[in-house]
């Protein structure tokens, strides 16, 4: 049983998120190489928070509909953008303002004009259904009190054939009850 | 579990396509985690999990065609 209701994970997480400040490059470069954060923004940079590079395993291909869920500053939103081209598309989402406004930013900076940015929650996606080739998502799911519920969802929006790149953390072994109830774990 | 799950759902041809240890090292890296919350971890979690603490993993799957 979770140790935090929805609404109380969700206050958390746009807190913890939303208050999260450029850390320089040490996460970025430890999941991207240099030709990739080459041309982006610094502060998507410094922003990155993501725990692997599912736009790596996406296959992205020009002109392919791309839906990053739970985009944070829009490192990996950047990164497909730059995979679909002028003639594709990024829907992100994310549930924090915040962040979905960094997104923006560093989607001006970057010229990336096929980036869209969607507030709304990975457990009730604002996308109809069948509406797009390819769900990316980073270090996202494990932040969800019904990840069922938020991968049921990323399998509606998806056309027949559509595909899924999704990195995230999972546990070995149960962690320590004493961390499991410390509302900062809920990041991990 | 996650590569159960997307199959519960519905998904099709789940394959873990990445998984690397992330440890407390890791986990400094990220401007979420205070110091306190850091050093209350290192304290908690036995010294043989440090290195191991969860995994990253990177999951893809499609949508079948009908």
């Amino acid at each position: 049983m979770p140790y935090f209701t929805d609404e109380q994970t969700r206050t958390l997480v746009r807190e913890t998120y939303g208050g999260a400040a450029a850390n320089g490059r040490a996460v970025a470069d430890a999941l991207y190489s240099a030709a990739e954060l080459n041309g982006l923004p610094e502060d998507a940079i410094a922003l990155a928070l993501g725990v692997g590079h599912p736009v790596r395993y996406a296959s992205l291909a020009s002109g392919e509909t791309v839906l990053d869920v739970g985009c944070g500053a829009g490192i990996d939103t950047l990164l497909a953008a730059r995979a679909v081209g002028d003639g594709g598309r990024v829907l992100a989402v994310d549930m924090t303002p915040a962040m979905l406004e960094r997104t923006q930013h560093h989607a001006a900076l970057a010229g990336a004009t096929n980036v869209e940015a969607h507030e709304g929650v990975m457990e009730a996606l604002p996308f109809a259904d069948g509406s797009v080739d390819v769900v990316v998502s980073n270090g996202v799911l494990n932040l969800s009190t019904r990840k069922s519920r938020a991968l049921a969802e990323m399998l509606r929006v998806l056309r027949p054939g559509g595909r899924i790149a999704l990195a995230d953390l999972v546990l070995a072994e149960r962690l320590p009850e004493e961390i499991a109830k410390n509302p900062t774990a809920l990041a991990v | 579990m996650l590569i159960k799950k997307l199959g519960n759902v519905g998904f099709v041809d789940a394959v873990t396509v990445a998984r690397a240890a992330f440890g407390l090292d890791a986990l400094a890296r990220y401007p979420l985690f205070a110091a306190e919350f850091l050093d209350f971890v290192r304290a908690v979690v036995p010294v043989d999990r440090h290195d191991t603490l969860v995994y990253s993993v990177v999951v893809t799957a499609h949508k079948g065609d009908r």
